[in-house]
Formats: structure tokens, C-alpha cells, sequence
């Protein structure tokens, strides 16, 4: 069984308790706007071209067996349609220009790479799957974290929940705390943010909780489309039972470059968040999960 | 007791316009007449004697300056006259007997960056343990008690007689100071006079004499003393005394810390003073206490970068202590270093140094570990390029931008394992020169640097009646320090995969290759940057290599004789000389332009590490740290947002706990954004207060020269 995947974070201290290794899983059912991971939204490989990286040398050009990459005048364009993703141009790209995001591997190909690091997971840390949406792929995950778990590590899923309810009983005998984004309490804002409803969402959140799994909620806030959605997610949270942590990510722009680069429309709204709107936001939500705000 | 004030220019800016009290003694014009008359007509007194008679001379007539301002005296002006009389010393002895070798191994390094061995008087750990304990007076009646032994040569005579006059100087010099302090402090006053004729009775006298012996050993009698010790050790018994009798609270000890700190501080002492905290006694017990959590909150509170602090951490060390000096250095306050309590002791081990001694370990300087009050270190003795051992391997011995003949003649070159031991052979001849040299000067050392002051502070000298650099200590030791270990291994991986594996090019083509500066071979440099492994990745092939190289320089140095009756240990660190080298290093495999920096300590080259801070760790931790008995060190830079918080603060401790597990010896660090780095680039007035942790001291990001700027700055980018 293969599992597709595009990136692997090492010390990553922003996905779960302690030190973790997050592996990105591709493929996501949702199209946040503000989405800084838009690599991962499609389930197929990508090529990635950073303009500002190239230096025009035309190495991708002769390497290239599909002719995808053209050099005329100093100008270099390409063919994506044609991209059969294998690599070569990046292998040989002077600038580092270019890259393939997505590729297959097995668990048993992963595994060694997630547990490097475990001298460094100490008590609280551990390995985290996210992604793009890691419960598109519940068969691998299921089976890589029953393996991790054989090996006494933490695991941590990190879900938008908009996913059938059978990925989520897959994972969960082998999952220690669920990461859980909640964007809107609103289903029509939830559209207008993600492109979906967020009924499955809400139902899947409560099913885990009524389970006992640990819930550490994650809220984007991203003004002029989720900045209203306080008071309406704090409500939800408030009813959770097995909250161990909840926390606002502030939105942030750094991967317009990205956009560009996968020649995807950049959705990414123009408004950073205000110091003081965070601010009131975290005591909206304190003020209904006192206990776990952080 | 007077409370300290952070804002008193006067109090931070002491040592820069002494108002040195004109009555108070001879001006520099007289005492540079009497000190000149002095060398000339004393030539056929003893070296020792005349030093202690220089000595003596400078701390009853020389003049003195008193701070108002505050509660520590320590002024006397000493004209650098005794440094002087040791470098005239040293260029006698040296012109005498060792000119030839002294000019080509001044070229060697100078010229060529190769290899270097020089003398070294600057690396010490003397017992201030033993000065607290016993005072000034206490001292005196020890040497007085061994002199007074039967059946003393005329040599031991001599020198316990310029300990008795070095001592009795200080004694006098304190006295002084107690008379002209008395108009402005009673209380000062009487400290003063209490400890010329005693031993210190409270953390006042403690920190007085201190201080004290610091400016009398270091600025008039021109040693560099390069660490006051186990801070936490030697002072705590005052501390427990003093708030259990009520003599002083916690408060007013916290007061005098902060002059005590900024005493030093505003000295401006070169590479920063260290003292040590933390980790495990003599018999193996944890020796963190109270004293050692107020120091360095006093420490951070001052926004000071020297003293530097040394925490040795052993399983017992509290947590919270080490992830407090973690807050620190997160804030900015970098002028920390970890060293691993474990590793450090089993390093002295392996040299033959007991266990017992070995846990009383002092690190010196920047962080080379040696025994507090037992061992003579010299652990800045002799430096190798291990980059250059590549060049060497490439060219046949021949530097590549001169074409001159510097190692041996190796060469040719049919496989992989020719190469390797190429680079190896070049390696010893390196190391063994510096070796040689070193040797050759130590026999001098008696002549040039006698230290009756430092021997009394040694138990073993004392009892001896023999100078701790005749060999008077327990432990005489001399050290290698081997630099650029991940530019060597880089290079050593390039030529496997380039020239033995791929065959892209001939070892005569890479040769020619580089000594035209890559000219012409654009897509093989760029290969040799992107398709080769780089040391730092957690990459079994190059971490291989440069554990290999790190043994094997281990091997050929830890247990070599000195001429002291001692040994030479290994250190891996670049001291500030990875842009100095790298300038006399020819183009390297690894796709290193000629001229362009090697890599620094124990990192990678520099922006090569490219999978993240665990990565790196594993990679360092391949080598043994342990058999790098003079030390080594691995800095690490990390972004903010990776450490911001608790949760950060409990990852940064994740970071250094684990790499301690690993074996790791010695780890400091920079949190840095580059885009704060860049700016202060750009606006230097905006940024003077950005400290950066360097080799092993702190400078001002603003004062650091272009070259080593830009690697601080493309690291940052690199670790984004």
C-alpha cells in the first residue's frame, strides 16, 4: 500500500506537544482562500517552477524528456500538461528552481524517516500526519501509525474533518490526540472560506470527543472571513469534554511565492491580522474554554 | 552596603579615564624608568626573583585610584610593564634558541594556513577555591610553611622566596587600597583590611579578594587567567554563613553581585571572563544551589555579555535552572555555553587524569575542559587546518595558490583509499609539526613565563617547590585544536563521488580544476555543491568520513608526550579563524570558491545543513566527542517562532538535552531572524546592542567584519 506525500518536517514544534515529525499527506477535499499548504490541496504530483530562483541556465531544458521546459530570449516558459513528474529537471537545476511536490512511498519506506528523529520526542513529542488532509489516505495512515504506535511513539492526526467517518475509525484505536481546524461555526461562512459545508465537520468533532480521544483545536483567523466566527466557535468548543488545548493561528501571507510557483490562482486575501483583534478574539475564546486556551 | 546602580556611567565606564591618585605613587614616566633600571642592572638574579621584585615594586609604589562609586576596589596602575618584560623574555628565548623553527612555523600558518604551535601562558584554572578559602595571609603562611621545609635545592629555594615577595606584594597592595578607600567607605575599608591579614569572613571579603587577585594576576602581572573557577563552588559556604548569621541578606548579596558582575564587565576583559556553574563535585554530587539560580539572574538583569558563563550539565542539574539560562539566551543574552558533565569527564579520563579530579573539571576559555587547580591546560597551544590536509592531498604537499612545497610528497592517486590516507598522511605531518614546535618551546617556558603567583594556586607546585610551567603541576598538559572538519569532510565526499564513483573528472583535472578557481567547470562545481552529500544532513557516507577524520586526528594526539611530563589532547573548534584560513585555503572539492570561509566548530559548512536542527545534531553526534579531550563545540542558530513560548522553551531544552545524551560536549547559540540581521547590516546605529554568540564569546553583530556578517547571515536564511 502507497500514500502519497510531499513534505517532511523535522523538530516541528507547532504540530502537536513537544518535538515532532509532521509528514504532509496530498490531496485535501477542502480549498481554504487562505490555504499556506497549496501543494497539498490537489492528490497529484506537481511541478513547482520559483521564478526568482532561475538563473536561465537551461540545464532543465536538455534534461527534460517531455520538452516542458523551453529557454527563448532569455525568457523560459513551460508546458505543465506535459509534466510527467519525473524529476529530472529538478535534480539538475542550477537556481534549485524547481521542485515535484507529491510521491509515493510505502510504509515501510517511511517509517525509518519518522522515527530518526525519536531521540528527540522525549515524553511529549512524537509524529505527527497532516497534510493537505492525511484522512484522504485513512488505509496508509491506519497502517503507518499502527506501526509507529508498535514502536512506542506519540502520534497526533491533524484533520479539517471533512472526511467519512470510516477514516476516522481507522485511525483512531492508533492516534493519541486529533489536531482539529475549525474555520466557522457558520455553514455559510464555511462555504464562503472553504468551499464546503462544515456539517460533517461538526459531526465528526463531536463523534471523536463522545470517543474520549484528546481534541487540541486549531482556528485560522483570517479577517474580512472568519474574524466574525469567534463567539460561534467558542459556543461548539464549549460543549467538547475532552479539550486539551485550543489555539488561534493568526493568519499570514508567506506563501504567495508558492501560488505563483504551481501556477494556481492565489486566493490569499489581502488583510493580515490586527495585534489587537488577535487579541480579542484569544478572550472571546478563553472565555468559553478558560481552562485550555493557549 | 551600597545598592547598584545600572544607570552610574561612572560604575560601567571605571576603566576608562582612571583618575589615578597622582600622591598615591610614581606616574609612568618614573616607573617605566625604575622598571627599565630594574632589568638593567638585575640581569644575574633568577628570572623568578625578578619578576616577583617587578611585581612587588609596581604594588607598593606604583599608583592607585579609588571608585566612589563602588564597593569593590581594585585599581593600580600597572603600565603592561610585566607583559612587556615577559614578551622581551620570550624574544630573547626565542631568538636564542628556536629562530628557524619559530620563523617556519610562523610562516606555516601565516602564509600558507596550515598549521601553527605556539606557547601558551594563557590557558590556566587556578584554584580560587583555595585564595578564598585561605586570603592573602593564609597564602603567605603555606609558602612559608614549605619554604621552611629541610633539604631544599637552591632552585626550590628560589622559588618559593618569589612566592613569599609576590604574595607579601599583594598583601601590601590590598593595605594600600584599605587606607585610601577609608575617607569614602568604612565598610570597604575594613573588608580591605580584614582580608590582607586574613581569610575572608563573608561574600563581601570573598568577592574583594577576588577581584582582587583578578586585576593583580591578570593586568599587572600580565597572565591571562581565563576562568575564576567553579563560581557556584567557591562562593556558596559565604553565602550559607552569611544568611544563616544574619551578617548579610539575600538582597545585599544580590547587590554585590551586581557590582561584582559589572566589575569585570567594564573591564572589558578580551574574549570575555568565564566562571563555571553547575555540575557535579568531587564525589559526584550535584553542586547547583540558591547562589547558583542568583547569579544568573543578577547575570541577565545586567544585560552584560562578560563574564561568560560556563554551565556544566550533569542528569542531575535541575531543569528549570538550565531552561532559565535557555530564557536567556532566547531574549538575546547569549553569552552562555552548555557543557556536558559526562562527556567532559570521561574525556579527562581517557588522558589519564583520576576520577576524582576529573569531576572537578573547569572549563577554560571559550570551554576546554581541564582539572581546577591540578592541570596546566595550554589548551590554545597549536592549531591545524584539516581543509587544507584536502588541498595537500590533491596537490602532492604543495600549497595550491603558491606552488610552494609545504607537506610531504604524496601522491599518486589511483583509488579512493589512496586519497583518504592521502589526506590523513597530511593531517599528521601537520599535526606533527605543531607537536614539534610546541615541544621544543616548552622546554623555554621557565624562562619566559615563571608564575610563582599561579604556582602557589596549584597544590601539587606548591608542595613541590617547582613552577606549574617547569612541570610543577599534577597535570601539565598541551593541546591541538583541528579546524574546519566539515569542509574537510565535504571535500573528501565531493572527491569519492566525483573523481572515484561518478568519474566525471581525473584527480589531475580536479586538481587543475581548482587551482584555476573553478574557472570553466560551472556544472561540475554545481554538482559538487548539490549532487554531493554535505556533513550536517544526517547522511551516512560524509557523517562517516568526518567521524573517520575525527578519530584519526584524536588518535595521532590525545597521550602524545609533551616536554612537560605530560600530554597533548585534541580539540575540534575554529577559535575566529574560519575566515582567516579560509582565505589561505585553495578552491575544495565540495564546491568551495578559493578564499571563501571554511566551516566553523562543529557545524556544518556553513548554510549546507539543510534538514534542520535534529539533522545536525545526529550528524555531530556520530563523531565521540569525548576524544576531544581540549574541547569542542557545535553552534546552533535557530528562528524565533521556533522557540518562542513555553512550548518553545521546553523544544530549546528538548534540543540540548538530547544532543548531551548523544555525547555531545559543548553547545551554545544565536536565535536570530535574518531579517533582523540584515537590517542591522544595513543601520549598524540601530542595532549596537545585538549580541552574537562567536566562537566562544560575544560580540556586537555591528562590529564583526563583513565576511563573518554574511555567514551569520546566510545561516539564518539557511534555518528559516
Amino acid at each position: 500500500m502507497k500514500g502519497r506525500i510531499f513534505e517532511i518536517k523535522r523538530f516541528a514544534v507547532h504540530d502537536g506537544d513537544g518535538i515532532r515529525t509532521t509528514c504532509f499527506l496530498k490531496g485535501c477535499p477542502l480549498s481554504c482562500v487562505w490555504c499556506h499548504n497549496p501543494e497539498g490541496i490537489s492528490v497529484l504530483p506537481q511541478l513547482a517552477y520559483y521564478e526568482e530562483k532561475c538563473v536561465h541556465c537551461g540545464e532543465c531544458v536538455t534534461a527534460c524528456p517531455a520538452m516542458v521546459h523551453s529557454l527563448t530570449e532569455g525568457i523560459h516558459t513551460l508546458e505543465r500538461d506535459k509534466c510527467m513528474h519525473c524529476g529530472r529537471c529538478r535534480d539538475v537545476c542550477f537556481g534549485e528552481a524547481l521542485e515535484i511536490y507529491g510521491r509515493e512511498v510505502t510504509v515501510g519506506e517511511i517509517l525509518p524517516l519518522l522515527l530518526e528523529d525519536r531521540a528527540f520526542y522525549g515524553e511529549k513529542g512524537g509524529v505527527t500526519l497532516s497534510g493537505g488532509e492525511c484522512l484522504l489516505q485513512a488505509d496508509f495512515c491506519a497502517e503507518l501509525l499502527k506501526r509507529l504506535k508498535a514502536e512506542g511513539v506519540h502520534t497526533a492526526v491533524d484533520t479539517c474533518g471533512f472526511v467519512p467517518r470510516e477514516a476516522i475509525d481507522k485511525v483512531m484505536p492508533y492516534t493519541d490526540v486529533f489536531l482539529y481546524d475549525m474555520k466557522a461555526a457558520d455553514a455559510s461562512v464555511h462555504i464562503k472560506c472553504t468551499g464546503r459545508s462544515n456539517k460533517i465537520i461538526l459531526e465528526n468533532l463531536a463523534y471523536i470527543d463522545d470517543r474520549g480521544k484528546p481534541l487540541e483545536i486549531r482556528i485560522p483567523y483570517v479577517p474580512g472571513y472568519n474574524d466574525g466566527e469567534m463567539e460561534g466557535i467558542g459556543e461548539i468548543l464549549h460543549t467538547l469534554k475532552n479539550l486539551t488545548k485550543v489555539r488561534i493561528l493568526p493568519y499570514h501571507n508567506y506563501a504567495g511565492g508558492k501560488y505563483a510557483a504551481l501556477s494556481m490562482e492565489n486566493t490569499l486575501p489581502g488583510v493580515l491580522p490586527e495585534p489587537a483583534k488577535l487579541q480579542m478574539a484569544a478572550d472571546t475564546l478563553r472565555r468559553y474554554v478558560p481552562t485550555v486556551y493557549g | 552596603m551600597k545598592k547598584f546602580n545600572r544607570d552610574s556611567y561612572r560604575l560601567r565606564h571605571q576603566f576608562d579615564d582612571i583618575a589615578w591618585v597622582s600622591e598615591s605613587g610614581l606616574d609612568e614616566a618614573a616607573l617605566i624608568c625604575k622598571f627599565e633600571e630594574f632589568m638593567e642592572n638585575r640581569d644575574n638574579l633568577p628570572k623568578p626573583i625578578l619578576k616577583a621584585m617587578t611585581f612587588r615594586m609596581i604594588c607598593r609604589e606604583s599608583r592607585i585610584a579609588i571608585d566612589e562609586d563602588d564597593i569593590f576596589q581594585d585599581k593600580l596602575f600597572g603600565g603592561r610593564l610585566m607583559l612587556t618584560q615577559r614578551n622581551r623574555w620570550q624574544k630573547e628565548t626565542v631568538a636564542t634558541f628556536l629562530a628557524g623553527e619559530d620563523a617556519a612555523n610562523d610562516e606555516a600558518w601565516t602564509a600558507y594556513g596550515a598549521y601553527r604551535g605556539h606557547a601558551d601562558f594563557g590557558h590556566i584554572s587556578p584554584n580560587t577555591a583555595l585564595l578564598v578559602r585561605e586570603g592573602f595571609a593564609g597564602m603567605l603562611k603555606r609558602i612559608e610553611e614549605a619554604a621552611a621545609r629541610p633539604g631544599l635545592t637552591e632552585k626550590q629555594q628560589i622559588f618559593y622566596e618569589s612566592c613569599r615577595i609576590m604574595y607579601q606584594a599583594m598583601i601590601d597592595f590590598t593595605m594600600r587600597l584599605a587606607r585610601a578607600v577609608k575617607p569614602y567607605s568604612t565598610e570597604n575599608s575594613e573588608a580591605l583590611a580584614h582580608i590582607a591579614v586574613g581569610a575572608p569572613d563573608n561574600m563581601y571579603e570573598a568577592m574583594q579578594i577576588l577581584i582582587l587577585y583578578f586585576f593583580l594576576h591578570e593586568y599587572i602581572a600580565g597572565a591571562r587567567v581565563r576562568t575564576l573557577g567553579r563560581l557556584d563552588v567557591l562562593l556558596s559556604p559565604f553565602y550559607e554563613n552569611d544568611l544563616k548569621n544574619g551578617s548579610f541578606t539575600k538582597a545585599e548579596i544580590r547587590e554585590m553581585t551586581y557590582f561584582f558582575l559589572n566589575k569585570f564587565w567594564s573591564a572589558g576583559v578580551p574574549y570575555d571572563l568565564p566562571f563555571c556553574l553547575g555540575g557535579t563535585d568531587r564525589a559526584g554530587q550535584e553542586v547547583t544551589c540558591e547562589l547558583s539560580y542568583l547569579i544568573i539572574e543578577a547575570y541577565n538583569a545586567l544585560d552584560i555579555h562578560s563574564p561568560k558563563i560556563h554551565i556544566r550539565v550533569s542528569d542531575k542539574t535541575p531543569p528549570d535552572f538550565v531552561k532559565q539560562v535557555l530564557s536567556f539566551i532566547r531574549a538575546g543574552n547569549s553569552s552562555f555555553v552548555f557543557i556536558s558533565d559526562a562527556v567532559g569527564i570521561k574525556s579527562l579520563e581517557r588522558v589519564g587524569v583520576e576520577k576524582e579530579d576529573a569531576r572537578d573539571f573547569v572549563p577554560i576559555g571559550c570551554y576546554e575542559p581541564a582539572v581546577w587547580g591540578m592541570e596546566i591546560g595550554c589548551t590554545g597551544n597549536s592549531d591545524v587546518n584539516l581543509a587544507k590536509a584536502v588541498e595537500f592531498a590533491l596537490t602532492g604537499g604543495v600549497d595550491g595558490r603558491t606552488g610552494k612545497q609545504i607537506s610531504l610528497k604524496t601522491g599518486p592517486i589511483e583509488s579512493y583509499s589512496d586519497f583518504l590516507n592521502a589526506v590523513k598522511k597530511h593531517i599528521r605531518f601537520m599535526t606533527e609539526k605543531a607537536m614539534e614546535y610546541v615541544r621544543e618551546i616548552e622546554k623555554y617556558y621557565i624562562d619566559i613565563c615563571p608564575d610563582p603567583i599561579l604556582s602557589a594556586m596549584y597544590e601539587e607546585s606548591l608542595r613541590r617547590g617547582v613552577d606549574v610551567y617547569e612541570g610543577g603541576a599534577k597535570y601539565n598538559n598541551s593541546s591541538v585544536m583541528f579546524m574546519g572538519i566539515a569542509t574537510c569532510a565535504d571535500a573528501i565526499m565531493a572527491v569519492k563521488k566525483l573523481v572515484f564513483e561518478d568519474g566525471d573528472v581525473t584527480m589531475a583535472e580536479l586538481c587543475r580544476i581548482l587551482q584555476a578557481n573553478w574557472a570553466g567547470a560551472e556544472r561540475l562545481r554545481h554538482k559538487a555543491l548539490k549532487a554531493c552529500e554535505k556533513f550536517g544532513n544526517n547522511k551516512e557516507g560524509v557523517d562517516e568520513i568526518a567521524a573517520d577524520i575525527a578519530h584519526y586526528a584524536a588518535c595521532i594526539t590525545n597521550g602524545q608526550p609533551n616536554n612537560r611530563s605530560g600530554v597533548f589532547k585534541a580539540a575540534m573548534f575554529t577559535v575566529d579563524y574560519y575566515v582567516y584560513l579560509g582565505e589561505r585555503t585553495m578552491a575544495t572539492p565540495d564546491g568551495r570558491l578559493s578564499g571563501d570561509i571554511l566551516s566553523k566548530n562543529l557545524c556544518a559548512t556553513v548554510a549546507m545543513d539543510k534538514k534542520g536542527i535534529t539533522a545536525l545534531i545526529h550528524s555531530v553526534t556520530k563523531m565521540d566527542h569525548a576524544e576531544f579531550p581540549d574541547g569542542s563545540v557545535l553552534d546552533i542558530l535557530l528562528h524565533p517562532s521556533a522557540v518562542q513560548g513555553e512550548d518553545g522553551l521546553d523544544a530549546f531544552y528538548g534540543i540540548l538535552m538530547t544532543y548531551l545524551q548523544k555525547g555531545g560536549f559543548a553547545m551554545h547559540g544565536n536565535i536570530f531572524n535574518p531579517e533582523d540581521l540584515k537590517a542591522a547590516q544595513k543601520n549598524p546605529e540601530k542595532y549596537k546592542n545585538l549580541q552574537v554568540r562567536v566562537c566562544g564569546w560575544n560580540a556586537y553583530f555591528v562590529n564583526l567584519s563583513r565576511e563573518e556578517q554574511d555567514a551569520f547571515i546566510r545561516q539564518a536564511e539557511n534555518n528559516c
